[in-house]
């Protein structure tokens, strides 16, 4: 992965699409680790399921996979063109903003908010919080900010829960998660910690 | 495809696409660049997930799911869902194939939220690859200590909010 960058958020804009150098990018990318390591994972399974429960189950177990992809899978592509789509159209600078330091309840209430309306992967959010640390926020709204991203951001949710979860159990999720960003930067201003952050950020002075 | 949550995501898809192709200044184009991007880049990793998750569902009975993870298990269900989602060093693509498997193996909402909330702050992935070398290791000590007790109080929520639900 490279190094995060917030304009850009990952995207290879650089690069003309549908060059060469664009779907190598990509499939470096979309073959990486993970792909592998769960590419073995999934024969391991499918040699284990066959030795063991033999060819009719085996047969089951990946008509049954294939049944869950082909349910999946339009969803998903249509959950990441939406995202395409207010990726393309968002201010990104503005959001930058929200993130700014600010003290009391207020200010995880502000943080929460900015981190629901964080559109894009941890490239922009972490990008944000790095920001927001090198202007001297508090420890409290920086942790606010990246659990209500990593738990509540709209973007996230249709990309990621709904598709594969269902509205039901995506709007569930969501009001459960909604006061706990909040908690745990209420926590985060308790705990008796040392915080020494990286001065990563453009802005002098890092936080407490 | 009466699901609301699929009818809501090509929704957005139609009102975002007309909005963009509206707005002008390539937004459209770009749009449709990015989620193409997005979608190749995720796709091997999608399809690997669910077909391991898949096999691994046939191998362990049925019946394991739903003792460890299935209603019945109630609070012990949150747990293990906590700890299954803390383990999982990889992206949404991954964690959200495996939660969608043990949904159809019969887990239950409260322990599926456990574990997806549970994946969402502590994925080790993301801070290897962004928190620690942006913002230090002592932040991400105090960011997990700070959020050691969600995943848990997401699943007992969901847990207190269903059978409060149930009972009318």
């Amino acid at each position: 992965m490279s190094r995060p960058d917030l304009t850009s958020s990952s995207n290879p804009s650089h690069v003309r699409p549908g060059s060469r150098d664009w779907w190598a990018g990509l499939l470096r990318e979309g073959f990486g680790l993970s792909f592998w390591l769960f590419g073995a994972f999934a024969i391991g399974m499918g040699l284990a399921s066959y030795v063991v429960l033999g060819p009719q189950t085996f047969d089951t177990a990946v008509s049954g996979s294939l049944e869950l992809v082909g349910n999946t899978l339009p969803r998903v592509a249509a959950a990441q063109f939406v995202a395409g789509f207010v990726w393309a159209m968002l201010p990104h600078d503005r959001i930058s903003q929200l993130a700014g330091a600010r003290h009391g309840l207020r200010g995880l209430v502000i943080a929460t908010a900015a981190g629901i309306i964080t559109p894009g992967g941890p490239t922009s959010a972490y990008s944000l919080l790095a920001i927001a640390a090198g202007a001297g926020a508090d420890r409290g709204i920086l942790i606010t900010y990246i659990t209500s991203w990593a738990l509540l951001a709209v973007q996230r949710i249709i990309v990621w829960d709904l598709p594969f979860m269902g509205a039901e159990f995506s709007a569930v999720r969501f009001l459960v998660c909604l006061p706990l960003p909040i908690l745990a930067g209420m926590i985060a201003r308790r705990l008796p910690l040392s915080l020494v952050l990286l001065k990563t950020a453009p802005q002098p002075g890092a936080g407490k | 495809m009466t699901n609301p949550g699929v009818l809501l995501i090509y929704g957005l898809l139609i009102v975002l696409g007309t909005a963009a192709l509206s707005r002008g200044h390539g937004s459209f184009q770009q749009g449709l660049i990015r989620g193409a991007e997005q979608l190749i880049k995720l796709l091997p990793r999608m399809l690997c997930a669910l077909v391991a998750a898949g096999f691994l569902a046939m191998l362990v009975p049925t019946e394991v799911v739903s003792n460890f993870l299935g209603a019945e298990a109630g609070f012990m269900a949150i747990v293990i869902g906590t700890l299954a989602g803390m383990i999982i060093p990889a992206g949404p693509a991954i964690s959200f194939s495996i939660a969608a498997v043990l949904a159809n193996e019969g887990a239950s909402v409260p322990a599926l939220v456990a574990f997806t909330t549970s994946w969402g702050v502590f994925a080790l992935h993301r801070v290897i690859i962004f928190e620690i070398p942006l913002l230090g290791i002592s932040f991400t000590r105090l960011r997990m200590l700070s959020v050691l007790i969600l995943p848990l109080l997401a699943g007992s929520l969901t847990l207190a909010a269903m059978s409060t639900l149930s009972k009318w």
